[in-house]
């Protein structure tokens, strides 16, 4: 079986890459689930002081996995409300990680692909990649992961974001703040990221953890409660028979 | 090397030591404080650096070779006391960041009401590379440019140029020259202090109910208790050995 989530591990530097490039790297259960062991391993490892979270193929994240949000025949074993609750703990223990987390975005990012972009402590993109969250366009509130865009980007901003639905360029997302580096072509990406690893393993470990956590207390990033609120939220829109009609029309 | 002028009701402060790139001493930052505490009847305050660059930082070298690094100390517990200094006055603070403003000088920004830079401008903490945090400026920090914005300048060494700067909101107006940025400080702090007086004082008083700074304490305890082996050793190295 393929490893839904390859972590690997080169000195201070780990690298987690999504890995279901046939599916544009969409969050099923099981590549969560591999997230999750993934981050498990970090949290318990010692000297790699950051992290890079980047897709395999030509996508970063897709999104939900379209197969396991239609719920189908039989409600009682629809996936949706533990997917999303699985998504919003990740989130969590992401921002968690005592390493510096950096998001490349080789890629469509969209929705908690997105997500997963504004968890990361700093997020690098080329001009061409396709960002967003255009959940409102198919029935679809994208709760879970609105805290961390209104984290990323501020509360003005995330709100048109969320609200006006669509997907905008790297360039765009850049001008918003979503993406902090932005790398002119995707053949840029590789090497943008390589120089801000290098930058970042130049700091002091100590003192890396030690601004990493006064920044997630400030911001309040390990509060569980509004994003599991949020995953709760996002399933009962999700249950609802117009976002199944819309997302099963966009299936066919 | 702290230089105070007052001109009818506008300070201008000036730090002066442009032969070291106006890196800031212990003396400095005591001096800086002060200037922002006692300004009593002034409408508005702005703060320039002379010479090419506004400010490097602290000056590293003051207490080298300390193991106990109390001049790294007092310098962070300076800075902290001047940046709450710069946001507790009751007149607007316009900061001139001309040539770069690098960590301890741009942590000063984050007492700035408006902030001023040429083209040519950098920005940024690379001292977590000499294993020093640089979390004391964080409150302050996170509230001019976001969260986003702050966790990204904060983790990464390195330095963003003016353009950037103005994107994420760091700065707010950029200029060609350092020469045109120190003249459009003052005239902008002459235009704020020219407006009524009760209603600039009320404005930026209640601007700082809504957004309290209520974590500067904290975030100095952070950076104080980040010094340590790893910091001794990446000074000694990086800055006392050189």
């Amino acid at each position: 079986m393929t490893n839904l989530a390859e972590l690997s591990v080169q000195g201070a530097v780990a690298r987690l890459i999504l890995n279901r490039p046939d599916q544009r790297n969409a969050l099923s259960t099981d590549l969560l689930a591999a997230m999750h062991g993934a981050v498990e391993l970090l949290e318990q490892s010692r000297g790699v002081t950051v992290l890079v979270v980047t897709g395999a193929g030509k996508s970063f994240c897709a999104g939900m996995d379209l197969r396991q949000v239609l719920i189908g025949d039989d409600r009682a074993t629809w996936p949706g409300p533990q997917l999303l609750e699985s998504l919003a703990r990740f989130t969590v223990r992401l921002r968690g990680l005592p390493m510096v987390v950096v998001a490349s975005v080789n890629g469509a990012a969209i929705g908690g692909g997105c997500g997963l972009a504004c968890v990361a402590d700093v997020c690098v993109s080329h001009a061409d990649a396709r960002i967003g969250y255009p959940e409102v366009d198919l029935g679809l509130c994208p709760a879970v992961v609105a805290p961390w865009v209104i984290r990323k980007v501020g509360p003005g901003k995330a709100r048109r974001v969320l609200l006006a639905g669509g997907v905008m360029t790297g360039t765009e997302a850049h001008a918003l703040g979503l993406v902090d580096h932005l790398a002119a072509s995707v053949d840029e990406l590789a090497p943008l990221t390589e120089r801000l690893v290098g930058r970042l393993t130049s700091g002091g470990p100590t003192a890396l953890r030690a601004t990493k956590s006064l920044l997630n207390a400030l911001d309040g990033s390990l509060d569980e409660a509004s994003v599991l609120e949020g995953a709760r939220l996002s399933a009962e829109v999700l249950g609802s028979p117009d976002a199944q009609r819309a997302l099963s029309a966009r299936r066919t | 090397m702290i230089r105070v002028e007052d001109e009818g009701d506008v300070r201008c402060i000036t730090i002066a030591r442009p032969d070291k790139r106006n890196a800031l001493t212990t003396d400095m930052l005591a001096s800086l404080g002060a200037a922002f505490e006692k300004t009593g009847s002034m409408r508005a305050c702005v703060l320039l650096g002379e010479g090419p660059v506004f400010c490097a930082g602290f000056d590293l070298h003051e207490g080298a070779h300390d193991e106990r690094m109390s001049a790294l100390r007092d310098q962070l517990r300076g800075l902290s006391r001047t940046i709450l200094a710069m946001r507790s006055l009751p007149c607007p603070v316009v900061v001139g960041a001309h040539g770069a403003a690098i960590a301890g000088g741009c942590a000063l920004l984050g007492g700035a009401d408006l902030v001023l830079a040429d083209r040519g401008a950098r920005f940024g903490y690379p001292v977590v590379r000499l294993g020093i945090s640089p979390a004391i400026t964080a409150p302050f920090l996170r509230q001019r440019v976001g969260d986003g914005a702050a966790r990204a300048m904060l983790l990464d060494p390195g330095l963003i140029d003016a353009e950037g700067a103005l994107r994420i909101g760091l700065v707010d107006e950029v200029l060609d020259s350092a020469e045109q940025v120190r003249h459009a400080a003052v005239a902008r702090a002459c235009a704020l202090a020219g407006k009524p007086g009760v209603a600039e004082a009320q404005t930026r008083r209640w601007c700082s109910v809504l957004e309290p700074v209520e974590q500067a304490g904290e975030a100095l305890q952070v950076s104080l208790d980040a010094i340590g082996r790893e910091t001794f050793e990446r000074m000694n190295r990086e800055v006392w050995s050189r």
